[in-house]
């Protein structure tokens, strides 16, 4: 069994956890996977080399990718995942008793069936919610053939290189907006932009064409690292990135949540972008 | 000498008749005892350089399995040598990818493999490295044309170091991190000449590098071209490595040295059994036609320009005969004009040194399958079935 564990993202900078306990490691279908247990963050799953998620920090990404799309709205009835096969996107959705059906598109089994099994807290039973409709199959090919529409698409992808890769594409977006109601919201992880600003110059491209409202905004997750990772965020309603923060704390209240990273102040001071990213993207910052 | 005994002074004794009862005939035996054998005496010729095996010589399960657990590092160049990796477990920081010249998926395939050194010679192919510039390290190949070398491989890849300069400013331009210098002086080398007036231009250059503030390299490849004996002839690994060890101590400490050898590895390891399958008076020469030929594993001595020793299992008069393989062309011929003992239908042929560019370079021409490999000596964590003899 190995004792250490290396991601493999950067040839001159790399993090390294140790490793109390292997889980499971395997190549799927579509990519490798492996679930191991680390005494600082818990358990850790990487996918291709790369940490997708830990036990430990998984909350800021999962709150972020979900609350601020789904508060800002305001009003969101339905809700597509694409990826998130962990579970933890699910149950901070599932969170919100206004949502009526959550269908969640993964495209690797192994995934879903791993983490209920070896990382049960991140879904916390939320597989097992009525309202959702779990699809496994590939999301790209699912937004360019579907006919159900959503208020909430959230992009919960892998890195660009591996499965993930198509989700990166105008194609996708454009077939994503074709899948949103009017006024409703996407949101996408566009990894650490320090690191990866072209991840997000490329999602920008894309969304600059589609949407009459684009941005990002972004969350520091621990073992994402390299400083703050970049979240995009499309819609054509314009007024959605700019509620009032007693709108927003209203809806919080009122959606009964309990947070650990998110809340209001943070929805809203989470838009400002630290201007080598704005530069990136073109915005004045 | 007799056949026999210098047979025995080029591999380990074995009872080739049973292991060929037992796995037929042809038969590719490999002994792990000598990979690990050879990996170590060339490790200790060659102390603080990281040794990556060069897959394409032999990539074969037992071998990388063997060589990983001796500690060995691995030089790949396709997406297949990385599916063998992956089958192994083999951590890819401990992997770098050597082919000069590849596709945007192979450079796709080995970044999620996990594998992020490459090595460019030129800046079409540098520039294929814009988009992944943040996560890799890429070596610069440069050309060293080695007239002594028995295989030119500063023909078809790498950089003239002239031009070293001018491509080191244009990386940097374009926010690539080169972050050393690789060479090939080419295969077999007779002497370690090459190598050390290679090693001489790359520290240099290196050291110049670090001079300048913003692209100091760190990394320093001397290739392979190690050379191991096909015929008894030649320097002692040792002996050819004093003088390179001696440069390299010379560089500063914290330039990272590696080495990929491939064929001073895997050569020794393997030995051929082929059987002789018919037998014709043609002219003055008697013709053995062999279970195994230039299409299959004796296909290094056309691509690899090798010729192997070659051994009867039996004693007499000897007399010029020709050795032809199995298929129906007429280049299929091992040997003209060798020495044997008249041999019988049945009678073994013992082709020892046959372990790098020899099954990896077979053909199935004539729908004759590739010779099968069984190992011997695997050490007790392998997997694979175990034939201990020796």
């Amino acid at each position: 069994m190995i004792n250490r564990y290396e991601e493999t993202l950067y040839d001159a900078y790399t993090q390294v956890f140790s490793v109390e306990d292997v889980y499971y490691e395997s190549k799927s279908e579509h990519q490798h996977i492996i679930i191991f247990h680390n005494s600082k963050f818990g358990r850790v799953m990487a996918l291709d080399g790369i940490i997708q998620t830990t036990e430990r920090d998984e909350f800021i990404y999962h709150e972020m990718l979900t609350h601020v799309p789904i508060i800002g709205h305001g009003a969101v009835d339905r809700v597509l995942i694409i990826g998130g096969g962990d579970g933890g996107m699910l149950r901070e959705a599932c969170r919100h008793s206004s949502i009526s059906r959550i269908t969640m598109v993964e495209i690797d089994r192994a995934v879903v069936d791993l983490c209920r099994e070896y990382l049960p807290t991140h879904s916390r039973g939320a597989f097992d919610d009525p309202r959702l409709n779990l699809v496994i199959s590939d999301g790209a090919e699912f937004v360019a053939t579907t006919d159900e529409r959503f208020d909430v698409i959230i992009v919960d992808s892998t890195d660009p290189i591996g499965p993930g890769e198509a989700l990166f594409t105008e194609k996708f977006y454009s077939d994503c907006k074709r899948c949103l109601y009017e006024g409703g919201v996407i949101v996408t992880q566009n990894g650490v932009a320090f690191f990866q600003i072209e991840e997000a110059k490329n999602t920008a491209d894309a969304f600059r064409n589609l949407f009459r409202d684009w941005h990002f905004y972004t969350a520091a997750v621990p073992t994402y690292v390299g400083g703050v990772m970049a979240f995009g965020w499309g819609t054509d309603n314009t007024e959605l990135r700019h509620q009032p923060l007693a709108t927003l704390e209203q809806r919080y209240q009122s959606a009964g949540l309990t947070t650990r990273y998110y809340n209001p102040s943070i929805h809203q001071g989470s838009f400002a972008l630290p201007q080598y990213l704005a530069n990136a993207i073109g915005k004045p910052g | 000498m007799t056949d026999q005994a210098e047979l025995k002074l080029l591999t380990p004794q074995c009872d080739w008749q049973s292991l060929v009862h037992r796995h037929g005939s042809p038969l590719l035996v490999l002994d792990c005892d000598v990979l690990r054998r050879q990996y170590r005496q060339l490790s200790s010729a060659l102390p603080g350089v990281d040794l990556y095996f060069a897959i394409k010589a032999l990539p074969h399960d037992i071998v990388l399995a063997t060589l990983h657990r001796e500690g060995c590092n691995f030089d790949l160049a396709t997406q297949g040598e990385i599916r063998l990796l992956e089958k192994h477990s083999i951590p890819p920081k401990r992997t770098i990818h050597t082919h000069p010249i590849k596709r945007d998926v192979d450079i796709r395939a080995a970044l999620r493999y996990g594998c992020t050194t490459f090595v460019v010679d030129n800046e079409t192919e540098l520039r294929k490295f814009i988009r992944y510039r943040e996560r890799v390290g890429l070596l610069l190949r440069l050309s060293f044309p080695n007239p002594d070398a028995l295989i030119n491989l500063s023909k078809k890849f790498g950089l003239p170091a002239p031009e070293a300069q001018d491509f080191l400013a244009k990386a940097a331009e374009l926010g690539i991190h080169i972050k050393g210098i690789s060479f090939h002086v080419g295969s077999q080398c007779r002497t370690p000449d090459a190598h050390i007036r290679a090693i001489d231009e790359c520290a240099e250059l290196i050291q110049a590098s670090r001079k300048t503030r913003d692209i100091p390299m760190r990394m320093l490849d001397i290739g392979g071209g190690f050379p191991t004996s096909y015929d008894g002839a030649g320097l002692p690994i040792d002996e050819f490595c004093t003088p390179i060890r001696k440069r390299l101590e010379q560089l500063p400490e914290n330039i990272h040295v590696i080495a990929e050898p491939g064929r001073f590895i895997a050569a020794p390891s393997m030995v051929c059994i082929t059987s002789v399958i018919g037998k014709a008076k043609r002219g003055d020469r008697i013709w053995y036609y062999l279970d195994d030929g230039v299409y299959g594993s004796f296909s290094g001595q056309i691509f690899d320009h090798v010729h192997y020793p070659l051994f009867a299992l039996r004693d007499g008069p000897r007399q010029p005969c020709v050795l032809a393989g199995p298929t129906c062309d007429s280049i299929d011929v091992i040997a003209e004009d060798i020495l044997m003992p008249e041999l019988e239908l049945g009678d073994l042929i013992i082709a020892p040194m046959m372990g790098a560019y020899t099954s990896a370079t077979a053909t199935e021409f004539n729908s004759l399958p590739r010779t099968h490999i069984i190992a011997i000596n695997t050490d007790a964590h392998a997997e694979d079935s175990v034939t201990k003899i020796a």
